[in-house]
């Protein structure tokens, strides 16, 4: 009687720690609402581009792994919406609205990260992000990155339907 | 010192006028406005322009190194305000966008540059779809949405692989001339609507939607449909010829039943008769031996037949009149009187009829009979009485059913008629005497001769009877030989009814050619009948009174033989109204 006991807990436990693994990998592929967070871009595009004055400068460059998301994700949340000073509320409230996002996608990443293997392309990639990032006037870095949001969601609709699809197939 | 001075200001001056020469006002705003694989850019013109003003425009291709402004030399046109530069931005799809910028060029002048106030990406594009087709199948509104397939869009780039994931469209019908309602999304490119109540023209739009974009999107063009009855659908003919077939077998079913019936419903050849056809009355006429004659029967030459007669059941019965003779009729009642050619004979008939046959005329003859006896009258009507016709008390001459004749017998007398009728038998037609009474006296005369004869001519008319008898018709002499009662048929189809047992009742042969017979009814027997016949519709009567047959005591009827006088004759007589 204690045997069966013993051998159900274990197998309750084995159930527990799959279906957290199982869900871990659902959160990596469904915690993101990017209709929401475009919603938000589109709403403070307009004002943030208008301000833009550096037209041939580029600070995103192009970063489609996981591994290059999650830092961008890192860099906009230390960083962007750190450094950007809005007065207009409704473009504040939209930031704000993104910033948190950001931030849920991060923590969501942080789990999926033990699954990935990181490379060093993507450690490169993130560097020079920085390094534009720096070569501007704090403040109209900031306004450009907010205004490459766009770019970015669009790697992340992109790296999303790649791994939904991978994820398909696996199972 | 003080050229020095005029000098910079000479030279400020110019700056200033210089920059105001080449300052053009720029354009206010550029925008951007793009389908799938068709991007305008546009802007305002400045206020003013000259005739040789015309615009520049530049692009920049975003994020993509080495990054450098490209001059649009298409869109350098005079008066221009916008200009198509899809071929330029053929990879918007693919990358993260295009800067653009506008300034106006009015000869050595130039405007400052005017940049649109967003980045020109994919999320530019306004969403629609080229266009919509509706058809009716098996009772829906089958639509499907044709995408659009610009022909400049590179190989690959259609919109489903660049709106991959989330395509919805919205669906919106309208009856004419109404508004639109929605019918909901749809996640197709095709779609299904049921048929909506009523008949008319019904119009759809689609509004194309990618759920992860926040593009804008636009209706496409209405298209409509026009619904009509639909009286010839499948259901509705199937039905129909599935109705035809069973109503042919029905049809067919019935038709093999009534031939069936019919087959097995074949009378036997015994009992079917043939018509009666002009020959056969032709060949009537051609052989007159052969047809019944009419003889004028002298009451007192016949004896008289009992009187049982007239209540008995030969008065019944259905036949001819000569196939019911019962021992009844040699009752003593004088009902039927029978020619005697002898005083022995005329006895013996006298003796030999019944008794009952007097009582049975006397009660108004052969009235309720159905048989084909001899109803013989009431001696009551004597002397020369003339039988009258008319309906019997207490009976019902219509009720007879036989062939014979009824004879009624009425209280009446003509004293005319006593003398033509005292020695020979009358025959006393139907007809216009009774009027009245017509028809129980027609309906007695079918069977049926009422005579009625003085009791002191019946001896004359046995002896003229019994004379005679050797020039009598061979037919007629077997009647008569006959002891079983009746005639044959062969001589006469129906009764002679007789008010004296002296009375014989003789068929007298009369020449060919001087009966003008009835036109159908053939089957009389021939009487010699003295004296007035009654009607004239009785042609033959004519010719009887015509043959001076005058009646005298014993007549023709007293040549009779004495055989006769024991065989009641039987004559039918038909009238022929």
């Amino acid at each position: 009687m204690k045997a069966l006991c013993v051998s159900l807990c274990l197998l309750g436990a084995g159930l527990f720690l799959c279906s957290a693994h199982t869900r871990g990998l659902r959160r990596c592929l469904i915690s993101m609402n990017l209709h929401h967070m475009e919603d938000s871009f589109r709403g403070i595009k307009a004002a943030i581009q208008a301000k833009d004055t550096f037209q041939n400068v580029t600070i995103l460059s192009p970063s489609e792994t996981l591994h290059g998301i999650k830092n961008l994700l890192a860099f906009y949340v230390d960083r962007v919406f750190k450094d950007h000073q809005e007065l207009n509320p409704q473009i504040m409230r939209k930031i704000s609205s993104l910033a948190n996002s950001f931030l849920y996608m991060q923590k969501t990443l942080q789990q999926c990260q033990k699954l990935c293997h990181c490379r060093q392309e993507a450690t490169n990639a993130t560097r020079i992000i920085h390094d534009n990032y720096d070569q501007l006037e704090v403040r109209s870095a900031a306004i450009k990155s907010l205004g490459e949001l766009d770019v970015f969601l669009a790697w992340i609709d992109k790296h999303h339907r790649g791994t939904s699809a991978a994820s398909r197939q696996g199972t | 010192m003080l050229p020095r001075q005029i000098v910079n200001l000479a030279a400020l001056l110019s700056l200033l006028l210089g920059s105001g020469a080449h300052e053009l006002p720029r354009p206010s705003s550029v925008w951007f406005e793009a389908e799938f694989f068709h991007h305008v850019l546009y802007w305002t013109p400045i206020p003013n322009p000259s005739e040789s003003t015309y615009y520049e425009v530049e692009l920049l291709r975003y994020g993509v190194e080495p990054t450098y402004w490209k001059p649009i030399r298409s869109c350098s046109q005079m008066l221009a305000m916008s200009c198509d530069v899809t071929m330029e931005t053929l990879d918007l799809y693919r990358s993260n966008g295009y800067r653009a910028r506008v300034r106006a060029v009015d000869g050595s002048q130039h405007s400052k540059w005017t940049f649109p106030e967003t980045r020109f990406s994919m999320d530019e594009v306004t969403l629609t779809v080229a266009s919509v087709k509706l058809e009716m199948r098996n009772g829906n509104i089958v639509g499907a949405i044709q995408l659009p397939r610009p022909e400049v869009a590179p190989k690959g780039d259609t919109y489903e692989n660049i709106f991959h994931n989330f395509r919805e469209y919205q669906i919106e019908v309208r009856k004419v001339p109404g508004h639109y309602e929605s019918h909901g999304k749809v996640k197709n490119e095709s779609f299904k609507l049921p048929i909506p109540r009523g008949v008319g023209e019904f119009c759809v739009r689609v509004k194309p939607s990618v759920g992860s974009r926040v593009n804008k999107e636009v209706w496409s063009k209405e298209e409509c449909i026009l619904l009509t009855s639909q009286y010839f659908t499948v259901t509705s003919i199937s039905i129909f010829f599935t109705f035809i077939l069973l109503l042919y077998g029905a049809l067919t079913f019935c038709l093999a039943f009534q031939l069936y019936v019919r087959r097995r419903g074949k009378l036997p050849a015994v009992l079917v008769f043939k018509k009666p056809s002009p020959f056969n009355l032709i060949s009537q006429f051609s052989h007159p031996e052969t047809q019944d004659t009419i003889h004028t029967l002298d009451e007192e030459a016949f004896p008289k037949v009992t009187p049982e007669l007239r209540d008995s059941d030969m008065h019944g019965s259905t036949d001819s009149g000569f196939g019911s003779a019962k021992p009844s009729l040699q009752t003593d009642e004088p009902q039927f009187l029978l020619p005697a050619s002898d005083p022995q004979a005329g006895g013996t008939l006298e003796k030999g009829l019944p008794q009952e046959l007097e009582n049975n005329c006397g009660s108004g003859g052969g009235s309720n009979s159905a048989d084909s006896g001899i109803c013989l009258p009431d001696p009551r009507l004597c002397p020369g009485a003339e039988p009258s016709w008319g309906p019997q008390v207490g009976s019902d001459s219509r009720d007879r059913e036989d062939s014979g004749i009824s004879l009624v017998q009425n209280s009446r007398g003509q004293p005319e008629d006593a003398q033509g009728g005292s020695a020979s038998g009358h025959v006393s037609p139907l007809g216009p005497e009774e009027p009245a009474e017509e028809d129980s006296v027609a309906g007695a005369f079918q069977g049926y001769l009422k005579q009625t004869q003085c009791p002191e001519e019946k001896a004359a008319v046995l002896e003229e009877v019994s004379s005679s008898a050797e020039d009598l018709d061979p037919q007629f002499r077997t009647c008569l030989d006959t002891e079983a009662g009746w005639p044959l048929p062969a001589l006469a189809k129906g009764y002679v009814q007789q008010d004296s047992p002296e009375m014989i009742l003789a068929p007298l042969q009369t020449p060919e050619g001087q009966w003008d017979q009835p036109n159908e009814d053939w089957s009389l027997l021939g009487l010699t009948s003295c004296g007035d016949l009654g009607t004239p519709d009785w042609s033959f009567a004519h010719d009887l009174a015509n043959l001076d047959c005058v009646p005298a005591p014993g007549g023709l009827l007293g040549s009779f033989d004495s055989d006769l006088v024991t065989l009641p004759l039987i004559t039918s007589l038909q009238s022929t109204e």
